[in-house]
């Protein structure tokens, strides 16, 4: 892509003026005698000492170890937007103990905030150790609204000096006697496209140090390094929902998503803060390793301590909305993440499978036949995916009669064999006086508006489109209801959907997206409100879905995304390309969505752009298999690529990747419903369960699916071996023991690894200590599986024990929202396995288990007995490949039983 | 049938029975002997042996293969994957366990397959009485080939002979011509004085093909191709109403595409006299008379011209008269001072303006001699050309691999044509496959005869063509064009599988081989 296309910090106005602050600080203080306690929250009022504007705050603590910081106008001149749908529902408080002596100090449990009047500042402790401080770099910028001169001003950027006398008597007018003389306060041009700002300059900035942490991740969606680099001298990163082609590796440059959520960690804390904000938003990040001038000084000066890292977050508008989580470990402060902003519900199994998608199934032939293709090959496949192509001239809820006369034929072709199909609906609805959405939409003013009030017209795939204001709920219930089936009665309930370019994708508007001065529902400016857009599309998408079938899970597929939208959708990471840079960023991507609540993430297998040759094809279905969203997809321009179109060799990788993936569904499967419970990630950097060894701090090459397995995936050129990290527990270069999941060979030493690897090997690892359950017989799609047999793969630790739960129920519906599954924990020690239900087993499952795989004892077993009721039984033994296998227990997943192996 | 009630396994096929026996002890071995396990573990839904040998009717190994009877149609072996997973894979159903309620359809399956096999033998039957046609036809060809190649090789030898006497004839003439024209050398140095005019003209030859190119160039690509030629009806030289591809390559020197180079040396000068036509700027010579007339000036000029623009080797015919005619249309509006009567090649050359030279009777007689001697050496050269012409056309279907028994040859020279919704297709068997928007637009070519691509035995069953237009930001578009037996030839389908690779589904006689079918039915049935 051409990144000229998009806006620097500089071509932005508010960032530009927000980043000076950096330079000249700020002088906000808390007003002597404001200060009000409550039993859960604080307030008071913040004076600007400049301008003499004035502020309210409110802190909040929250269950969780977490705080929430606003800041509003005292007297705003209008309402500021406060983002709503992102969080999971209100925030639950809890009581606070306020103490008052030199400084005033709230506390609750192990946490403390302590809030300094002047220069305003709020440090916030875990267990007395310094973690987050709010505004410790008095980078706090609060552009209050104001009135615009009666003068006209001309259009903005120019520079010539008339113009510069305009905004200077503009400023002249205002009581507060504050100066803003950027020329592109009231209005801005980029490239052609101009911005009228009517609202005029409304930023809010705010900086947070990280004292005790060593690295910040976090703010997707970029296409970086995991570790956030300091931005020092280049630009910020940006948060700016947009369409971005063949994007640019190793770039903070804004794509479809934006999760402003940041981590900081070190080896004794891990902190975060959730900026809620859902304007553009750029990040600042500061971090001692790459400030190459403070460690200097540092290390000149003998100090130890040197500057935290810190983050500095500018938003075009809005109010400051922080949410300060306190850890103190990783897995902690992800949790109090989803604690407030949700997790992703329990998908069906399917979406867990194997997805084949391109751009595009030209027909319901093609579509028929591909699919008759992997069951010739025996590969597994679960879902066909119909890119726009399948409708009408891009009128969404309509088909090509031509292509597609039969859908429900071709559907029922599909379903029959276990399969989905997902198809495509895009937000851009086309202008056309035939089209009923659109009339509706016309009739009804469900569009989003210009400034003056018509409906906003721009361009995408069908050519002249408007976009509905889903921020509307009327609008959302009348999008919602289009997809019942006595209305798109075209397709099934077992039809899935694919929201795409809801960034929204405007082809000839500014940055490839909407103009900022649009107006919505509730009469906010695009600019408040845009990357919480496609967050409302899929809002409506899963509530369309949830009313046409109640009892079947929705899924979803969405491009664009904000905080909270994990609750709706899934997510890929966009238009990549078929290289291998590409690939090797598809782990940094997703790890980074995945703690920020993201885990159902992959990328397009084989890359979007481009040709892929087959050593990268197969490479790339190796790492999909172990990214929680495995699809393959390609653009139209590219070369057909399923599986059977390349040599048998690349054939049988593919299919080898494919079915290794279907043997871990359960483990996927209890994944994601241990995430749905508890907000755990299901695929985790290194540094989630390592938190103490620094080296992984910056590893992301390789990531954890749960704390069960480590896959480093070759995701480079001609190798012969990849350099594995296995990761230390303490500072004593202790570590797990990690056996291969194919050979079950042993990894006992910490460090860098050399691993060999052919063009079979996937590189993966089962923790020592870790139960894994599988399913060893993989079949064409993941639903003929549901009542086949599991085996258990145990991997014992340096004590000889390992423990794993398992999760199953119906793979489908809502029951198991009623108790209708089976979790279950699995614990080995003293050589024998034993079952602990967590909850009731209340799942009628025909499915057993089939084999018990144990890895790491220090003799053979001559036997095993299984006893269930008291009734025990003898269960043959067998080494096979560096593993016990015991034989056939034969027992149904709700009933208790024990396996002790016999010497 | 008693044979299928031999005691085996489950999924396990007649001819594998006897592998599943037990020991007498009880036990069995995996069949590729890497363990011994009791015989009753023999499809006990839990996979024991290494091969997979020892669940021949459970999904338990992966690697392993189900066997289906099917009695009533054909027996099968699928994938133990797709063994009781709900799908009823079998005709029989013997996959599925009963609760699933698999219909046994064999019975059906059998009858149909059986009118299947018969109806394909009737067609290829009907099919290979058309396609005996097409042998004797197709041998009859190639015997009319080298018949009229050994005749063209003799008229190439009368040819060069007479081309040999032609040419003395007109060094002789000529020598002539040159010394009465002796006289008229001082007149030389007046000529010379236009020749810096007459060197402008590359320059502004260039200037106007450049625009021209532009024009032409309808996708900014850099290059001017066939199908951007094919819009321009003054192009139309056979005045049909369509510029065919063919007429298109003449402009293009022959070939599918020229930079603005080629587009200058070689292209413009072809397309210029019929835009000049299409302006009405240019009157071609209308009688032979005329013709006549103006031959000297023609051929003065031509020779004037040579350093300026070297007729290209294949068509020195009597377009590239009209190129020069038609330069000399341009120069009509340049300054035209002091040449006149004393050069006379450089004399208007409309019907209304002609003027005779003055030359002297018996240097008029001379000149007109050795023009007479020219246009002799030249009829003689042109008909060489045609017969060599010709001969490269045998050549090249000879070339062309017509099959062992020549029955696809009818084929070459033959158009057929497929209509969907927004292209009509066409396919000129061992030419080009092309496609035509039906609402207007130009045809493009999506490839050129390339070969024979079947599989193995399979050669005659799939044709590539290949180098057809590039694709915008893409590869040159190619087609692969599918071959079955019909009595009727017919395009039965065509699509776009890969972006702008295509595929032709065609039906003709000349695939029917009813003895090749049924030895793939005896074949089938001795299995």
């Amino acid at each position: 892509v051409d990144p000229t296309n998009f806006k620097t910090c500089e071509q932005s106005s508010f960032c530009r003026r927000s980043r000076k602050v950096q330079s000249t600080g700020s002088k906000y203080a808390i007003i002597r005698g404001t200060v009000n306690t409550y039993s859960d929250s604080l307030t008071a009022d913040l004076i600007n000492k400049e301008n003499h504007h004035q502020f309210t705050l409110k802190l909040e603590a929250l269950v969780g170890s977490t705080f929430r910081l606003q800041i509003d106008e005292k007297q705003p001149l209008r309402p500021r937007y406060r983002v709503e749908h992102a969080l999971k529902d209100e925030p639950k408080t809890t009581r606070i103990r306020v103490q008052e002596s030199d400084e005033l100090s709230i506390t609750v449990g192990t946490s403390k905030a302590v809030i300094h009047g002047d220069p305003f500042r709020i440090d916030f402790y875990e267990n007395d150790v310094l973690v987050v401080a709010v505004n410790a770099k008095n980078w706090l910028y609060f552009e209050h609204l104001r009135q615009k001169a009666k003068a006209p001003a001309e259009p903005a950027d120019g520079g010539d000096d008339a113009q510069q006398q305009q905004q200077e008597n503009a400023e002249a007018a205002q009581p507060a006697g504050e100066t803003v003389d950027d020329p592109g306060a009231w209005e801005e041009n980029f490239k052609s496209h101009h911005d009228s700002k009517p609202n005029g300059p409304e930023a809010v900035a705010l900086d947070f140090s990280f004292p005790a942490t060593e690295v910040l991740f976090g703010i997707p969606e970029h296409a970086d390094s995991f570790a956030l680099k300091s931005t020092s001298g280049t630009e910020p990163y940006r948060l700016y929902n947009l369409d971005v082609f063949e994007y640019i590796l190793d770039s903070k440059m804004a794509l479809y998503g934006s999760v402003p959520v940041i981590y900081g960690h070190g080896p004794e804390r891990t902190a975060g803060v959730y900026w809620q904000n859902a304007a553009e938003t750029w990040v600042d990040i500061y971090t001692a390793e790459t400030n190459v001038v403070s460690s200097l000084v540092n290390f000149v000066s003998g100090s130890r301590k040197s500057t935290p890292p810190s983050a500095h977050f500018i938003s075009e508008s809005g109010i400051v909305d922080a949410f300060i989580m306190l850890g103190p470990k990783p897995m902690d402060v992800f949790k109090q993440y989803a604690a407030l902003t949700g997790t992703h519900p329990l998908p069906q199994l399917f979406s867990l499978g194997y997805h084949q998608c391109r751009w595009n199934y030209n027909d319901e032939r093609d579509v028929t036949s591909v699919s008759a293709k992997f069951d010739e090959y025996n590969i597994p496949m679960d879902t066909m995916w119909l890119d726009i192509e399948y409708t009408n001239g891009k009128r969404y809820f309509t088909w090509d009669k031509f292509k597609f006369p039969e859908p429900l034929t071709m559907i029922k072709n599909l379903t029959e064999l276990g399969r989905h199909l997902v198809i495509i609906i895009d937000p851009h609805i086309k202008r056309d006086t035939s089209y009923f959405f659109h009339n509706d939409c016309t009739e009804n003013g469900y569009y989003v508006k210009t400034r003056e009030g018509n409906d906003y017209e721009g361009w995408c795939w069908p050519g002249p489109a408007s976009y509905p204001d889903f921020f509307n709920p009327v609008v959302r219930d009348y999008y919602a209801s289009q997809y019942q089936l006595s209305k798109f009665n075209t397709v099934t309930e077992d039809v899935m959907l694919w929201n795409d370019m809801n960034e929204p994708s405007v082809f000839n508007g500014p940055e490839v997206t909407a103009a900022k001065d649009l107006v919505h529902y509730g009469n906010w400016e695009h600019r408040d409100v845009h990357n919480l857009y496609g967050h409302m599309n899929i809002m409506g998408t899963f509530e369309g879905l949830q009313q046409r079938d109640p009892n079947q899970r929705p899924f979803i597929l969405t491009r664009a995304h904000f905080a909270g939208s994990q609750r709706y959708a899934a997510i890929w990471t966009g238009d990549n390309m078929a290289e291998w840079a590409h690939l090797q960023y598809s782990i940094k991507m997703c790890l980074t969505e995945a703690v920020a609540g993201f885990s159902f993430c992959g990328a397009d297998v084989a890359g979007f752009f481009g040709n892929p040759d087959s050593e990268l094809v197969e490479r790339w279905y190796q790492t999909g298999a172990f990214l929680p969203f495995f699809r393959a997809h390609a653009h139209i321009d590219t070369k057909r690529r399923e599986p059977w179109l390349f040599s048998e060799r690349t054939r049988e990788i593919i299919k080898e990747a494919v079915k290794i993936r279907y043997s871990y569904l359960p483990l996927w499967y209890t994944s994601f419903y241990e995430l749905e419970k508890t907000g755990a990630p299901v695929i985790r950097p290194m540094l989630t369960h390592y938190p103490l060894d620094k080296e992984t701090f910056s590893i992301d090459n390789q990531l954890l699916v749960q704390q069960r397995l480590l896959v480093r995936p070759v995701m480079q050129q001609g190798v012969s071996k990849v350099d594995v990290y296995f990761p230390a527990v303490d500072d004593k270069k202790n570590g797990d023991y990690w056996y291969d999941v194919e050979t079950f060979q042993r990894q006992e030493r910490t460090g860098y690894e050399s691993i060999p690897v052919n063009e079979h090997k996937i590189p993966v690892w089962q923790r020592g200590g870790s139960i894994v359950p599988k399913k060893e017989r993989p079949r064409r799609a993941s639903t003929l599986m549901l009542n086949d047999p599991y085996t258990l793969v145990i991997c014992l630790d340096r004590q000889g024990k390992a423990a794993g739960t398992l999760y199953l129920d119906d793979e489908k519906s809502y029951a198991y929202r009623d108790g209708k599954h089976i979790h279950v924990n699995y614990e080995f020690a003293e050589n024998q396995l034993t079952n602990r239900f967590i909850g009731k087993p209340n799942y009628k499952s025909d499915a057993w288990l089939e084999r018990i795989i144990i890895a790491g004892l220090e003799r053979v077993p001559s036997s095993a007995t299984i006893t269930v009721n008291g009734i025990s039984q003898q269960l043959e033994v067998e080494q096979r490949n560096g593993a016990v296998v015991v034989r056939k227990p034969s027992i149904k997943m709700d009933v208790d039983f024990a396996v002790k192996l016999n010497a | 049938d008693k044979d299928n009630n031999i005691r085996r396994p489950r999924g396990v096929s007649l001819a594998k029975a006897a592998l599943y026996q037990p020991q007498s002890d009880g036990s069995w071995s995996c069949l590729d002997g890497s363990k011994r396990i009791p015989f009753v573990q023999i499809n006990d839904d839990y996979c024991d042996c290494a091969d997979g040998s020892d669940e021949p009717g459970t999904a338990a190994c992966v690697q392993m293969r189900f066997h289906c009877i099917n009695q009533g149609h054909q027996p099968l072996d699928i994938y133990s994957s797709h063994v009781q997973d709900g799908i009823c894979d079998c005709c029989d159903g013997s996959d599925e366990l009963p609760a699933v309620g698999c219909a046994n359809t064999c019975l059906e399956l059998g009858a149909a397959a059986a009118i299947q096999r018969r109806s394909e033998a009737e067609l290829h039957k009907r099919g290979a009485e058309r396609r005996q046609e097409m042998i004797t036809r197709g041998k009859q060809l190639k015997a009319d080939r080298v018949a009229r190649r050994s005749e063209l090789q003799a008229r190439i030898k009368e040819q060069e002979s007479l081309k040999a006497e032609k040419e003395q004839l007109k060094t002789n003439a000529e020598a002539l011509e040159t010394e009465a024209l002796e006289v008229y050398r001082e007149q030389q140095r007046e000529l010379d004085a236009n020749t810096a005019q007459a060197e402008q003209e590359p320059q502004q030859m260039r200037h106007e093909a450049s625009l021209s190119f532009v024009r032409f160039d309808a996708n900014k690509d850099g290059f001017v191709e066939i199908t951007e030629l094919m819009i321009d009806m003054d192009l139309d030289k056979d005045r049909n109403g369509v510029v065919t591809v063919e007429e298109a390559k003449y402009f293009l020197d022959e070939r599918e595409r020229v930079d603005l180079d080629a587009f200058v040396t070689l292209a413009w000068p072809r397309i210029k006299p019929l835009k000049m036509l299409a302006d009405g700027l240019f009157q071609p010579p209308q009688t032979e008379e005329q013709a006549a007339t103006e031959a000297p000036l023609a051929n003065e000029q031509q020779e004037a011209q040579l350093e300026i623009d070297p007729p290209t080797n294949e068509h020195e015919d009597l377009e590239d008269e009209e190129e020069h005619y038609d330069d000399e249309e341009d120069e009509e509006e340049e300054p035209d001072v002091g040449v006149g009567e004393a050069l006379p090649e450089f004399e208007a050359t409309t019907e209304t303006t002609t003027t005779t030279p003055n030359y002297d009777p018996e240097t008029q007689r001379l000149i007109e001699q050795a023009n007479g001697a020219r246009q002799a050496l030249e009829e003689v050269e042109r008909q060489l050309r045609e017969i060599e012409h010709e001969v490269k056309e045998i050549e090249e279907q000879d070339a062309k691999d017509y099959g062992v028994n020549e029955e696809w040859a009818m084929l070459d020279g033959e158009c057929y044509t497929f209509e969907d919704r927004e292209y009509v297709y066409t396919l000129c068997p061992f030419d080009r496959v092309s496609q035509k928007p039906k609402n207007g637009g130009a045809e493009t070519t999506l490839g050129r005869w390339d070969q024979w691509f079947g599989e193995g035995d399979n050669k005659y069953t799939r044709q590539k063509y290949a180098q057809g237009a590039a694709c915008w930001n893409g590869p040159q578009r190619s087609a692969l064009v599918n071959i079955r037996c019909a009595v009727e030839p017919k395009i039965t389908a065509v699509s776009e599988p890969n972006r702008c690779e295509y595929s032709y589904d065609f039906e003709t006689p000349a695939a029917c081989d009813s003895d090749a079918l049924a030895a793939t039915a005896r074949a089938h049935d001795e299995l």
